[in-house]
C-alpha cells in the first residue's frame, strides 16, 4: 500500500505529538540533571552552563551506590524467585486439568488489584517482630508476592502457545521428557519467561510504598525511596542536582530495556488480544 | 500494585474462550465423572497442585494473613505511642474514621483524581492506541517512545512534575503569573496530581486498548466504509462496540489502580493543603502517627471499597465478568 | 522472637547488616547521631571524636530534608526496636512522643546534672516530661518581629498597634504587608500558641492530658482573624511560610515579618542595603507583652543503644558550651545555655574578637539580648505524646487563617484535639 503525502505528514505529525508528550517530562529531568548548581533557579528547559558534578555527587557524597546495589539486588532476587515459582503454577495453569485451577486464577487476580497500602500496618508488624524489618528479605517476600499474578497470568499465556505436540513427538523420536524438555519446549519457552521476568523486573525496580514503610537505612532502602529522602551534596543546598541525576540513573535501565525489548514488552501486555 | 500485572491478566479475562476451554474441561470430568476419574487424571491433579503450591503458598502467607491480621488490628486501640493501653475496643475506630471529615475529604478527592484521570486517559489512550496501531512510519519508534512513561519509576516523574511547577525552577511555573504556587493551593495541586497519573498511565491504558483494536476484523471496517460510513462512525458503530470488553478490563484496572493513588501524591504534595488520597491517609496514620488501630481501620475500609468498586463493574461486565459463574460458559 | 526464617535471613544478609551496625564488641564503639542536616554540626562531631580520646567515635547521620520525613525516620527505626541508633537529634516537640512511647533514656545523676546546668528554663522544659529529664537542650529558637525602620519608625508591641501601622502604610502607598507563617504546617501552630500564650492560655493543660483552650482562644482566635483580614495581611497569608515572608521583607512587598533570627543573616548576604534598616523587636500581643513560642533541637539517647553510658556523654559533648558557641556563631542557632549569651570572647578565646576573622556572640548575634528576653519569657507547644495530631489537626483547623470564625472554631479545634489525645484522632 503506497503512503501519500497527506497520509505522512499526518501520521508525521501525530507521531510528533506522542513525541513530545513521552519526551517534555523525560528531557526535562535530564537537563536539571545537568545544569549547574547555580543556575536552578533560572528556570530555563534547556541547561546554559553544563556539569556532571551532579552525578559525581550522588555517588561521592550522597552514598547513592548503596541504594542502587539494593534495587538491583532486591530486584533481581524477587524477579528470580516469582519466575521459577510462576513458572511452576503458570505450567499447571496452561497444561493440567485440576479442580482449583479457577480459584488460583481468581486469587492472583484478587491480589493483583489489591490496595498495597492495606498490607503496610501488618507486614510493618510482622516484619519488625521478625526482624525482618529494614533486610533484603524483608521487601524481597512481598515483592515476590505481587510480582507472582503478573508472572502466572502473562507466563501462562505464553505456555499456552507451544506446540506441545512437538514434545510428544521428541519423546517418540527416543528422547527422554528432559531431553525434551531442555531441546524443545525450554527454547520455545524462552523468549515468554525473559518478557515476563521484565515486566517483574520493572514492576520490583518501580516499588515507592513497600520500599519506604519496610525499610529505615541504607542497608536495605531502593532507589526511588533513597531519592525521595536526599539531603542534597552538601547539606545547606537544596538538592534538585542530585534527585534530577539520581532520577536519570535509575531510568537508564527502563530505556535500555525499552529499547532492547520493546516488541517483547508490548507482546508480553497485549499477547493474548493481538494473536486473539 | 501496577498496572502491568493487570495487563497481563487482562487477557485471560478478556477472553473467556481461552480461560473458559480449561473451566468448562475441569467442570464437566470432575462434577460429572466424579466417581470414575482415573489413575492418570488423579496423578495430572496432584503435579498440577504440587506445582501451584509454592506460589498459592506465598501469596496466602503475604497477602491473606496480613489481611486477617490488619482487621484484628482494626478492632483495638494499638497506639505506638502508648504500648500500655492496647485494649479491644470493637468497632470504636470504625466510628472514629466514618466519623471524621480528614477521611471523607480524602475519600472524595480520591475519587475526583480517579474519575478524571481515568476519563481523560480513556481518550487520550484511544488516541495513542489508534496512532500506535495505524501509523504507516516509524511505528516501532512511536511504540518505543510509549513505553517509557509506562516503565519510569513513578517518583522520578512525580520530581519532574514537582521541579517543573516548583515558582523559580519550573519551566511550566514560569507560564503562571508572579507569584503562584501551584503545588500548595488544594485545587491546582489535584490538577497537578492528575496531570502526572495521566502522563504516567495513558501508555499502559493505549497498550490494552490496542489489543482491543487488534481484534477489530478489518473487514468489518472495508463493508462499514463501502456503505459509506465516515471514519468517525466507522471509529463509533463499528470499532468501539467491538472494543466494549477491552475497554471495561482497561477500566476496572485503571480505576483501581487509581484508587491505591499513592507515589505521585507523596512526592508532589505528601497530602499538604487538603490533597491527601485514601492511600496517603492511611499511610500518614500508620507510619506518620503510629496508630496502628487507626491506620488498620483504614486499610480495611479502603479494601472494602475496592471490593465495592471491582463489583460494581463485574456488574457492568454481565457474563463476560472475570471470574464471574457464567464466565466461559457462552 | 526470632523464627528459623528470620536466622535464614540473618544470615543470608550478614553482608548487609554488618555495615548497619558499624558496633564491635571490643575496641572503641561507634554511636551513630541521626539529626537533621547543618552545616557545621560534622565540625562539631569530629572535635568530640578527638576529645573522647578513644572512648567512642560518633558517625554522624543525616535525616531527611523535611521535618516530617524526619520524625518519620527516626520513629519507624524506634519502633521496629533498631539498634543502629544510639544519638538523635530531636525536634523539641518530639521529645515527648519518644518519651511516653519509651523510646528514649531518662537522663539521671551526673549526666542529668550536666545537662540542666545553667540550661535556659523554657527549653528545658521541652526536654522534661513528667518531672523526668529525657534530652539535653542543644539550641533554641524564638521568633522577633523583624521591621524595616525606614517605613516603621517605632516597633508596635500588639497585633492592634501592628494593624493600624499597616494600614497607615497602605494608605501611605508603601509595602505594607507583615509576613506570618500562616500556610497550613507546623509554622500556623507556632503562630497560634505564641498568640494565644498572649492572651493568657494555652492549648492543654500543664500536664498534656487535657484540652485548655475556652475563652484565651477565642480571644486568640479574634486576633489572627482580624489580622488575616486588615491590610497587615499579604494575599498569600494562606500559602506563607517562613521563607516567604523573609523574601516578601527583601523583595520590598513587606514591611514587617514575624520570623525566626535566621532572616538577618541572609538579609546582610541578599540586601546588605536594607540591612541598616532592617531591626528587630520582641513579638508583639494582644494588651500587652508578646510570648514568643520555643522551638529548637534536644539530643536523646535511644532505648535500643548498645552502648548507652558512652552515648550520654557523647551527647553531653556535642551539646557542651564550647559546642553551643560554635554552632551559634557558625551556624545562628541561639544557644540553650544561658551564659553564653553574655560571653564576649571570640570562637577562639584566646585571640582579640574581629567580626570578620573571630567573630564573637556579639558580632554574630546583635540581637541576641531580645533573644534572650524572649527565651525567658517564652512558652513550649504542647508536651505530649500526641503532638503530632494535636498539631496537625490545629493547622489543618485554622487554614486558611482568614476564615478563621473565633467560638466556633475553638470547638472544632477542642473537639479534634480531644480526639487526638486519645489517639482517636485521625491525621489528614
Amino acid at each position: 500500500m503506497a503512503i501519500t503525502a497527506r497520509q505522512r505528514s499526518g501520521w508525521t505529525v501525530a507521531n510528533i505529538i506522542v513525541a513530545l508528550y513521552v519526551l517534555i517530562p523525560v528531557v526535562w529531568i535530564l537537563s536539571l540533571s545537568l545544569k549547574d548548581p547555580s543556575t536552578f533557579t533560572d528556570g530555563h528547559y534547556f541547561p546554559r552552563k553544563f556539569t556532571f558534578e551532579n552525578y559525581v555527587n550522588i555517588f561521592k557524597v550522597g552514598g547513592f551506590g548503596r541504594p542502587l546495589i539494593n534495587s538491583i539486588g532486591i530486584g533481581l532476587i524477587s524477579t528470580l524467585i516469582a519466575i521459577v515459582i510462576g513458572t511452576f503454577a503458570a505450567y499447571a495453569i496452561a497444561r493440567l486439568e485440576f479442580p482449583g485451577k479457577r480459584l488460583m486464577l481468581g486469587g492472583s487476580l484478587l491480589i493483583a488489584m489489591f490496595p498495597q497500602v492495606s498490607l503496610v500496618t501488618p507486614l510493618f508488624q510482622i516484619e519488625r517482630s521478625l526482624g525482618l524489618f529494614n533486610t533484603w528479605i524483608g521487601l524481597i517476600i512481598p515483592y515476590i508476592t505481587f510480582t507472582l499474578p503478573l508472572t502466572i497470568y502473562t507466563l501462562s499465556a505464553f505456555l499456552r502457545e507451544i506446540p506441545w505436540e512437538l514434545e510428544k513427538a521428541a519423546k517418540m523420536d527416543g528422547a527422554t521428557p528432559f531431553q525434551a524438555f531442555r531441546q524443545v519446549i525450554a527454547p520455545l519457552a524462552m523468549p515468554g519467561v525473559v518478557t515476563t521476568a521484565i515486566l517483574a523486573f520493572i514492576l520490583c525496580w518501580n516499588d515507592f510504598l513497600f520500599a519506604i514503610s519496610l525499610t529505615s537505612s541504607n542497608s536495605a532502602r531502593t532507589a526511588p525511596a533513597a531519592i525521595a529522602f536526599f539531603t542534597g551534596a552538601s547539606q545547606f543546598e537544596d538538592p534538585t542536582g542530585s534527585i534530577s541525576a539520581a532520577a536519570i540513573v535509575i531510568t537508564i535501565p527502563i530505556i535500555i530495556f525499552v529499547l532492547i525489548f520493546q516488541r517483547r514488552i508490548v507482546s508480553g501486555l497485549t499477547s493474548g488480544a493481538v494473536k486473539g | 500494585m501496577t498496572s502491568e500485572e493487570r495487563a497481563s491478566s487482562r487477557e485471560n479475562l478478556q477472553q473467556p474462550g481461552r480461560l473458559g476451554e480449561g473451566t468448562v474441561a475441569t467442570a464437566g470430568p470432575t462434577a460429572v465423572q466424579k466417581p470414575k476419574v482415573s489413575e492418570g487424571r488423579r496423578s495430572e491433579r496432584k503435579l498440577a497442585w504440587m506445582l501451584c503450591a509454592p506460589a498459592a503458598v506465598v501469596m496466602v502467607v503475604v497477602t491473606i494473613y496480613p489481611i486477617v491480621y490488619s482487621i484484628l488490628l482494626s478492632f483495638q486501640r494499638y497506639d505506638l505511642r502508648f504500648p500500655n493501653q492496647k485494649a479491644w475496643i470493637g468497632l470504636a475506630n470504625y466510628g472514629a474514621v466514618l466519623t471524621n471529615s480528614f477521611w471523607w475529604h480524602a475519600f472524595a478527592v480520591t475519587m475526583i483524581i480517579t474519575v478524571v484521570s481515568v476519563a481523560i486517559e480513556l481518550v487520550l489512550g484511544m488516541a495513542l492506541a489508534l496512532v500506535m496501531h495505524r501509523t504507516l512510519i516509524g511505528r516501532g519508534t512511536i511504540r518505543t517512545l510509549a513505553l517509557i512513561p509506562y516503565g519510569i519509576v513513578t517518583v522520578v516523574a512525580a520530581f519532574s512534575w514537582q521541579y517543573a511547577w516548583t515558582p523559580g525552577t519550573g519551566y511550566l511555573a514560569q507560564l503562571l503569573p508572579a507569584g503562584s504556587a501551584p503545588l500548595t493551593q488544594q485545587a491546582q495541586a489535584i490538577a497537578i496530581i492528575i496531570l502526572a497519573e495521566i502522563w504516567k498511565t495513558t501508555p499502559f491504558m493505549a497498550l490494552l486498548l490496542m489489543a482491543g483494536l487488534a481484534i477489530v476484523p478489518d473487514e468489518l471496517q472495508k463493508a462499514a466504509a463501502m456503505d459509506g460510513a465516515s471514519t468517525w462512525q466507522r471509529f463509533t458503530r463499528v470499532t468501539l462496540p467491538l472494543m466494549k470488553p477491552a475497554i471495561l478490563v482497561a477500566l476496572l484496572f485503571r480505576v483501581l489502580d487509581a484508587v491505591r493513588v499513592y507515589d505521585n501524591i507523596y512526592i508532589l504534595t505528601n497530602g499538604a493543603n487538603g490533597t491527601s488520597s485514601l492511600s496517603i491517609i492511611t499511610y500518614h496514620n500508620l507510619i506518620g502517627g503510629l496508630n496502628l488501630g487507626i491506620g488498620s481501620t483504614m486499610s480495611v475500609l479502603m479494601f472494602i471499597t475496592v471490593v465495592i468498586i471491582a463489583a460494581i463493574f463485574i456488574k457492568g461486565f454481565g457474563t463476560a465478568a472475570p471470574g464471574s459463574d457464567n464466565q466461559g460458559r457462552r | 522472637m526470632h523464627t528459623s526464617l528470620a536466622v535464614g535471613a540473618t544470615a543470608i544478609m550478614a553482608g548487609t547488616l554488618l555495615s548497619a551496625c558499624g558496633s564491635s564488641s571490643s575496641g572503641t564503639p561507634t554511636l551513630n547521631l541521626y539529626a537533621y542536616p547543618e552545616q557545621n554540626r560534622p565540625a562539631i562531631v569530629q572535635r568530640c571524636n578527638q576529645q573522647a580520646h578513644g572512648q567512642y567515635t560518633i558517625k554522624l547521620n543525616i535525616l531527611p530534608r523535611t521535618a516530617d520525613q524526619q520524625r518519620e525516620q527516626l520513629v519507624r527505626r524506634l519502633a521496629a526496636g533498631d539498634h543502629g541508633m544510639d544519638i538523635l537529634g530531636l525536634d523539641v516537640t518530639w521529645t515527648a512522643e519518644l518519651a511516653k512511647a519509651g523510646w528514649i533514656r531518662e537522663w539521671t545523676g551526673a549526666n542529668k546534672q550536666q545537662a540542666q546546668n545553667d540550661a535556659l528554663p523554657a527549653p528545658l522544659s521541652t526536654a522534661t516530661i513528667d518531672g523526668k529529664l529525657y534530652a539535653a537542650t542543644n539550641n533554641t529558637n524564638v521568633q522577633l518581629l523583624w521591621y524595616r525602620s525606614d517605613l516603621v519608625p517605632k516597633a508596635p508591641k500588639t497585633y492592634n498597634e501592628m494593624i493600624a501601622e499597616a494600614t497607615r502604610l497602605k494608605q501611605a502607598g508603601k509595602p505594607h504587608y507583615v509576613g506570618v507563617t500562616g500556610a497550613q504546617y507546623e509554622g500556623l501552630v507556632v503562630w497560634f500558641n505564641s498568640v494565644l500564650a498572649a492572651a493568657g492560655g494555652s492549648i492543654l493543660n500543664k500536664a498534656g492530658t487535657k484540652v485548655e483552650l475556652g475563652a484565651p482562644a477565642v480571644t486568640a482566635l479574634e486576633t489572627m482573624h482580624k489580622f488575616a483580614t486588615s491590610a497587615a495581611a499579604d494575599p498569600s497569608l494562606s500559602n506563607t511560610m517562613e521563607d516567604q515572608a523573609r523574601l516578601a521583607v527583601e523583595g520590598g512587598t513587606a514591611a514587617m515579618e514575624i520570623n525566626w533570627p535566621y532572616v538577618y543573616a541572609s538579609m546582610a548576604t541578599d540586601k546588605p542595603d536594607m540591612l541598616k534598616h532592617f531591626k528587630w523587636a520582641a513579638i508583639p500581643g494582644i494588651t500587652g507583652a508578646g510570648r514568643a513560642t520555643i522551638g529548637g533541637e534536644n539530643y536523646a539517647v535511644s532505648r535500643y543503644s548498645d552502648h548507652p553510658d558512652q552515648a550520654f556523654k557523647a551527647a553531653l559533648c556535642l551539646r557542651s558550651p564550647a559546642n553551643q558557641k560554635f554552632a551559634a556563631i557558625k551556624d545562628g542557632v541561639p544557644p540553650t545555655i544561658e551564659s553564653l549569651y553574655h560571653d564576649n570572647t571570640g570562637l577562639d578565646a584566646s585571640k582579640p574578637v574581629d567580626a570578620k576573622t573571630n567573630p564573637s556572640m556579639a558580632t554574630a548575634y546583635p540581637m541576641r539580648d531580645t533573644i534572650l528576653a524572649e527565651i525567658k519569657n517564652a512558652v513550649a507547644r504542647p508536651v505530649t505524646a500526641t503532638y503530632q495530631n494535636v498539631s496537625t489537626v490545629t493547622s489543618a483547623t485554622l487554614s486558611p487563617p482568614a476564615s478563621i470564625n473565633p467560638t466556633p472554631t475553638e470547638q472544632t479545634l477542642r473537639a479534634q484535639i480531644a480526639d487526638a489525645l486519645q489517639s482517636k484522632g485521625v491525621l489528614p
